[in-house]
């Protein structure tokens, strides 16, 4: 049977983005998260945060005319600068994470499990992981939310039953948002709350590699 | 009277000996790396060297097509070097990293290349508890507990205690006997004013027996506002000024 179409990069930052309350201060991990800089709801401010010491920047700078040379944020991006930012050292970058100041971190995801493990620093056939600021933001962060596609290139599912690479950290994950399907980690277990347009709880299941709880309400997805 | 301005780069790094431990500023950004510096660090030829840095660097090639992707957007300088230059020329013996890979398999980073031979040791830790660590040596502060790394391979060998039913790993400070930083504007006390992100460069002032900061410019003492002043000269022990004219070839570092 052919499988209803996924949703796209773009649609999945939204997805994540409606997380983001007025006032919210969120950091976004490398990869797909970044896009939600973009997709920020309607008559919100958000405060985004940046590891190596930048609190409330713009978005990505798009021409050289929008560059500051010192307004970069990690991945060598320049981004542009914003009313109100802040630039700090490490230690106080990280003394915001591990305050527990940082309301919502959306991070890129390998594997997620039903522990609310997450995995997301050691890519298969790399010498070694790349932690980043990923384990403080994960573990301390009022809210977690993986942002990944659902399954791996060769079709494996990232959602699984039991983490098998390293950890980044334990126990983090509040919600997994996909291209297939939204998921929140409960202490029921894991629990399907929104599906994509023309799936099915039940093909969504089919790509899983953990047991799913479905929830009542279980609805489509939507943005806004 | 004091003056810690030093004529170059050679010599403010002269005395850093073969298996010396240097923390290394800098992150995500051309702008903030402590180049000259890292380029002197090479000509010397010190090796066996532990280094602690963010990231382990892209290396020369790598950066060069980094400058050509950026080209449209952003002039990123012709005098970058950052410490995949050392680990290219296997002055690294061991490096403490949150980032020590490139993030791609189209491209390897000069260490990833040396780890992959078995050539160099890591230690993979992540940003915070790197950070508060290297923060700890220049509060001589012995160590701390965070909520960060258990039931992780950052925890493994390390003391693991509950705080009210959480746990914490003890980590330790991070001591150095240099550290090489980049900022904006310093006097002849070594104050320092960054510009842009402030990254390790401001919390590694003061982590080493001797901190030295390369700066864009050095100005008469008083000219920096007390309360504009980011790190207090008591931290830094060497300054010395990137050249006027930067350098226009990142091939010949040495």
């Amino acid at each position: 049977m052919l499988e209803p179409p996924r949703l796209d990069a773009a649609v999945m930052a939204m997805v994540a983005a409606r997380e983001f309350h007025d006032g919210a201060v969120v950091n976004l991990g490398i990869g797909l998260p970044l896009a939600c800089a973009d997709y920020i709801p309607e008559g919100r401010e958000v405060i985004l945060h940046s590891e190596h010491g930048l609190l409330g920047y713009g978005p990505l700078a798009q021409h050289p005319d929008e560059v500051d040379p010192y307004v970069f944020m990690v991945g060598n991006r320049p981004v542009r600068p914003r009313p109100g930012m802040v630039f700090l050292s490490h230690d106080e970058s990280f003394a915001i994470v591990r305050g527990g100041h940082i309301d919502v971190t959306v991070l890129g995801g390998l594997q997620v499990d039903t522990g609310g493990n997450l995995a997301n620093t050691h890519v298969p056939g790399k010498i070694a992981g790349n932690l980043g600021g990923a384990p403080d933001l994960a573990t301390c962060a009022k809210r977690t939310v993986v942002l990944m596609y659902h399954t791996a290139r060769d079709g494996s599912p990232k959602v699984v039953e039991r983490c098998t690479l390293p950890l980044t950290a334990a126990a983090c994950v509040n919600r997994i948002v996909t291209d297939v399907a939204v998921i929140d980690v409960t202490e029921g277990g894991l629990l399907l709350r929104e599906v994509a347009p023309g799936w099915s709880a039940e093909a969504v299941q089919q790509v899983t590699g953990a047991t799913l709880v479905i929830a009542e309400d279980l609805r489509e997805v939507t943005i806004g | 009277m004091i003056d810690k301005v030093v004529a170059t780069f050679d010599e403010a790094v002269a005395d850093i000996a073969s298996g010396a431990r240097v923390h290394c500023g800098g992150f995500a950004s051309p702008f903030n790396m402590p180049s000259y510096l890292i380029a002197a660090l090479a000509r010397l030829g010190a090796d066996g060297l532990t280094v602690a840095s963010t990231s382990a660097g892209t290396g020369m090639a790598n950066a060069q097509q980094l400058r050509e992707q950026l080209a449209p957007i952003v002039a990123w300088p012709m005098d970058y070097w950052d410490p995949g230059l050392l680990a290219e020329l296997g002055r690294i013996k061991r490096l403490i990293t949150t980032f020590p890979v490139s993030t791609g398999h189209a491209r390897m980073w000069p260490f990833e290349a040396a780890l992959e031979r078995g050539e160099v040791e890591l230690e993979l830790i992540g940003q915070g508890s790197l950070a508060e660590r290297i923060r700890c040596a220049k509060a001589g502060i012995a160590g701390f507990y965070t909520p960060v790394g258990p039931g992780t391979a950052t925890a493994e060998g390390k003391e693991v205690r509950d705080f009210d039913g959480v746990p914490h790993v003890l980590e330790r400070a991070l001591h150095a006997d240099f550290a090489i930083i980049r900022a904006w504007k310093a006097d002849r006390y070594g104050n320092l004013v960054f510009r842009g992100a402030r990254t390790f460069n401001e919390t590694m002032a003061g982590a080493a027996r001797v901190t030295i900061a390369e700066v864009d410019e050095v100005v008469p003492l008083g000219d920096l506002a007390p309360d504009a002043i980011h790190t207090p000269g008591v931290y830094v022990q060497r300054i010395v000024v990137r050249p006027a004219a930067p350098a226009q070839r990142w091939e010949d570092p040495c």
